[in-house]
């Protein structure tokens, strides 16, 4: 289905063009916003300069330090035909998308010369701008991105060193801090622009025209840079677990129970600043029975309940296939958009999440503990699985799973508590339970035994 | 973070199975039969107090504290001269946050002080007079002006803070001048003193035909109400100009408050030191949105929708006559009888409604086509009689009766899917500076009028659009009005 806007009835095609001297997030937000608009089922894609970059140096045997010295201009050879190559890339990925969709143009972009020539070249071709600019004056935060760059950045993946790095990102801001020009509403009144001021302490909005630029606009006030861990659990295993039943409001079984006790000791000892976490459940008593030991605050949320099930709820996916035949097909079929009779499907769940991711990217220290499903939706949002994907991932119970979120992507590292439980996975076409050795399936990372406190795999 | 005073959404499961937790814990059964904001569902109810029970057409859950997100309290305060669209502003800002199911509530300075003066008679107030002595004036220097005017404010935070402390409120939106930075001080202190969190929201305006277009609208204020319109505008550039010289703006450098500062509606904003939760970043996504509007929206039903939901048929010799009767009977409510060439037409995708809409885009109108203005799926309910949805499924059809807004029949969607559908379809509606007309279903009208007209979740089912009819909602500062165009030669249904 195209999307479009009603302000005119052709199919979006909208590029992100972003702003800021090195270290300033850059490649994080266009990540983002890679992460979330595709997370919203809209064909979405960065193009990064930097790759680009790396391979004119290689092509005209110069070194970063040498083109980013004093004498040179961002007007340099190099420097042009990588702009070129990077809005080509652009250009003709739209024409691969059926021209509807959102491209990310991830450079510096630092003159008002060359962001008038993408504008220009891309409003030339029925592209709609919006440039987005990352200014910051705050040294503390600029330090740590350039660490953060160092350890990340496909363009340092050869360096020496961290001073090595260091000393080369700084060449490069020295390079650019000469020629930039800050985007200003009246130097640059015409442009459709969004400004965040040392990460949105304060923000500037100038032609935010149409309604997807303000969704971008909503979603990037609620962003966080710093590096930092967020913490998902499902809950303990419950009785519905053991009987292979679906949904229901259940209680822990006793292995559960033991789950949550065990969970004490894992938050002790692997969640570090724990005196400060909060712990987020669904309304359902097998979420908040394994937070029951937690001695933090805890906040119970709706929209975290698992998938509504609807007149398939309390029943095992054996009597589904039975009483329910077409309906089993169909879900194994689309399981993204099947909606149980009188109950909810995937997408759905998705749309009433967004409260809860848009309060996760400005959060830090929380362990939210609920359902499979639900699970599987916050997961497929921070590690970019697709939606085809998603409903088909291996969420394991009585694990710890921790998502360390950085500029370049999201790690994934699940803690065992090492506490026997039933597998509640089932695969496309049985109504049996329990994983396979498809590893497709399975959560990518590395898994560490809460008891060994070994690396497993 | 500090531990959360707000036990909103802290509640025990008491009922088991996630499908009663939705149908049952959700809203309190009670709620379903609350009294209407309003009865007469021709009324515009933004201005209605809200029941407590009230559940609104987006709303995704409901709380015992009545508030949502765990975004706590928030009292929005706006701040701007005379003529700068704030009451237009909170208005529809009130209209969109109650939709959404957050409960907020008005409070207009002028109303209280209509209440408490008489804006003809009080002559002693000078009303009408330009100089420091005037009510008006952000200073007045006469005492007794002052102490009334404290009064007055007074009257209306004491108000405010009972809504939160008493009538699980969630937002009150302060619509006043608020152009003293001092003051704004203060507002700030009296509410973090109860932990309600401030939000400033202030409207400027430097373009001086905007400007104009704006103070020309102000003589239709209630406070003009038997004024010849001369006067009423003479009196109204008053009262702007007795303020200009001691309106301080909001600025980030010597008053630190978290704020929004939105130029000419929305074409630049500047966002201060927001604490980015949840609703207030709703907030600003909305404004992004928000356009001072003075626009109609029509409605016309689409011809034959009594077809099966999958079918997909051109349109008949009769839905080219019944379309040619709605495009000939909405050009009489033009100038000159005829449909202005800046007129947008929404129709859903299917082929019938863009071979119907073709007349208009004759007309030189635009036309877009958007697959969510498609009908209700009634799903397996589909062509079933009352008797027989009841025969075949029983316990579903006494849910439906019982809430026929939010139930679904096997394989269907309710209404309430149907709004967080169109939710887009609303902030481009408010967004587009041109009369629109919408043909659609009659499922599709029930959701775009009870957002315009602020109606209750548990109404919406039950108002009747009869295929004769063209109905009308106007855009005004202080509510939206109704009228409906009869199209002659059509039968009722």
């Amino acid at each position: 289905m195209p999307i479009t806007t009603l302000a005119d009835s052709n199919p979006i095609k909208l590029c992100v063009v972003i702003v800021g001297l090195p270290a300033r997030g850059k490649s994080f937000i266009s990540q983002k916003i890679v992460r979330y608009l595709s997370w919203l089922s809209i064909p979405t894609k960065s193009f990064n300069c930097s790759t680009n970059l790396i391979q004119q140096l290689k092509e005209s045997n110069t070194t970063a330090n040498q083109l980013f010295n004093k004498e040179n201009t961002p007007n340099h050879e190099i420097l042009n035909k990588t702009r070129q190559l990077t809005l080509d890339q652009i250009l003709k990925w739209f024409t691969e998308i059926d021209n509807c969709g959102v491209a990310i143009y991830d450079g510096i972009n630092a003159t008002k010369f060359e962001r008038d020539h993408i504008n220009k070249t891309l409003s030339d071709n029925n592209i709609n701008t919006v440039f987005l600019e990352s200014y910051c004056d705050d040294q503390s935060i600029i330090d740590v991105n350039i660490t953060d760059i160092e350890s990340t950045s496909p363009e340092y993946f050869n360096s020496v060193s961290l001073q090595d790095t260091i000393n080369s990102v700084s060449n490069k801001i020295q390079f650019y801090d000469n020629v930039y020009e800050t985007l200003t509403a009246s130097e640059e009144s015409n442009l459709s622009f969004i400004k965040l001021i040392n990460f949105s302490s304060q923000i500037i909005l100038n032609h935010i025209d149409s309604y997807l630029k303000s969704r971008i606009v909503y979603y990037i006030m609620n962003l966080h840079v710093k590096n930092r861990y967020i913490w998902l659990s499902r809950h303990g295993e419950s009785q519905y677990n053991l009987e292979g039943k679906i949904g229901g409001d259940a209680a822990l079984s006793e292995r559960g129970i033991k789950y949550s006790h065990k969970l004490v000791e894992i938050v002790d000892k692997y969640i570090p600043n724990h005196d400060r976490l909060e712990v987020w459940t669904s309304t359902l008593k097998r979420t908040q029975q394994t937070a029951k030991y937690l001695p933090f605050p805890k906040k119970q949320w709706k929209a975290l309940d698992e998938l509504d099930a609807g007149s398939c709820d309390g029943l095992t996916y054996d009597e589904i296939a039975e009483k329910f035949p077409e309906d089993f097909k169909a879900r194994d079929d689309n399981k993204f958009e099947y909606r149980y009779p009188g109950g909810e499907s995937y997408r759905d769940v998705i749309t009433r999440l967004e409260p809860i991711i848009m309060a996760l990217e400005n959060q830090e220290n929380v362990l939210v503990i609920t359902h499979q499903a639900v699970l599987r939706c916050i997961y497929a949002y921070f590690m970019n699985v697709h939606q085809e994907e998603s409903p088909w991932m291996s969420i394991p119970l009585h694990t710890l799973i921790r998502l360390e979120i950085k500029a370049y992507g999201t790690e994934v590292t699940r803690i065992k508590a090492d506490i026997p439980a039933v597998s509640t996975y089932k695969e496309k076409g049985t109504s049996k339970l329990g994983e396979s050795n498809n590893s497709l399936n399975i959560m990518s990372g590395s898994v560490i035994s809460g008891i060994t406190d070994k690396i497993v795999n | 973070m500090t531990p959360s005073n707000d036990i909103a959404e802290i509640e025990e499961a008491k009922i088991s199975g996630n499908y009663s937790a939705r149908k049952i814990q959700r809203w309190n059964p009670s709620s379903i039969y609350a009294t209407s904001l309003d009865n007469t569902t021709n009324n515009d109810a933004i201005h209605m107090n809200l029941p407590e029970n009230h559940i609104s057409p987006a709303q995704m859950y409901s709380t015992d504290s009545g508030k949502m997100f765990h975004a706590g309290s928030i009292c929005i305060i706006m701040v701007g001269l005379p003529g700068r669209g704030k009451t237009n502003l909170s208005i529809s800002l009130c209209r969109y946050l109650r939709w959404l199911g957050v409960r907020t509530e008005l409070f207009h300075l002028g109303d209280y002080r209509r209440k408490n003066t008489d804006l003809n008679n009080a002559s002693d107030l000078n009303f009408n007079k330009l100089n420091s002595n005037s009510y008006f004036s952000l200073n007045p220097e006469n005492s007794k002006i002052k102490i009334l005017k404290q009064e007055i404010k007074n009257e209306l935070i004491n108000d405010i803070l009972t809504f939160f402390q008493s009538s699980n409120g969630q937002i009150a939106i302060y619509d006043a001048i608020n152009g003293i930075s001092n003051e704004r001080n203060n507002l700030y202190n009296i509410f973090k003193s109860k932990n309600i969190k401030c939000l400033f929201i202030e409207s400027i305006i430097d373009d001086l035909n905007l400007l104009n277009d704006n103070i020309k609208d102000a003589v239709n204020s209630p406070d003009y109400k038997s004024w010849d319109p001369k006067d009423a505008l003479i009196n109204f550039q008053n009262r702007i100009k007795s303020n200009e010289s001691y309106y301080e703006n909001l600025n980030s450098k010597s008053e630190n408050l978290p704020f929004i500062q939105s130029f000419n509606f929305g074409e630049k904003i500047l966002i201060n030191d927001l604490k980015h939760d949840f609703l207030a970043t709703k907030i600003i996504y909305y404004l992004l949105n928000a356009k001072i509007k003075s626009h109609s929206i029509y409605f016309a039903r689409c011809s034959l929708n009594k077809l099966n939901f999958k079918d997909d048929p051109p349109i008949t010799d009769s839905g080219k006559i019944y379309i040619k009767k709605i495009f000939d009977t909405l050009s009489t409510d033009f100038s000159n009888n005829k449909i202005p060439n800046d007129l947008v037409v929404w129709t859903s995708t299917r082929l019938r409604t863009i071979q119907s809409s073709q007349i208009f885009k004759d007309a030189g109108c635009t036309v877009i086509h958007r697959p969510e203005l498609t009908q209700l799926n009634p799903g397996a309910a589909e062509g079933l009689t009352d008797e027989e949805l009841n025969k075949k499924f029983h316990d579903s059809y006494l849910s439906h009766e019982s809430d026929p807004y939010h139930h679904r029949y096997p394989r269907a969607e309710s209404y309430h899917d149907l709004a967080l559908k169109i939710e887009p379809l609303i902030l481009e509606m408010e967004k587009l500076p041109y009369d629109i007309l919408i043909i659609a279903d009659e499922t599709i009208i029930r959701i775009f009028y009870g957002y315009l007209m602020a109606s209750n979740a548990k109404d919406i089912p039950m108002i009747e659009f009869p295929q004769n009819e063209i109905i009308k909602i106007t855009y005004h500062t202080y509510n939206n009005a109704i009228k409906k165009l009869v199209v002659e030669g059509i039968d009722k249904d």
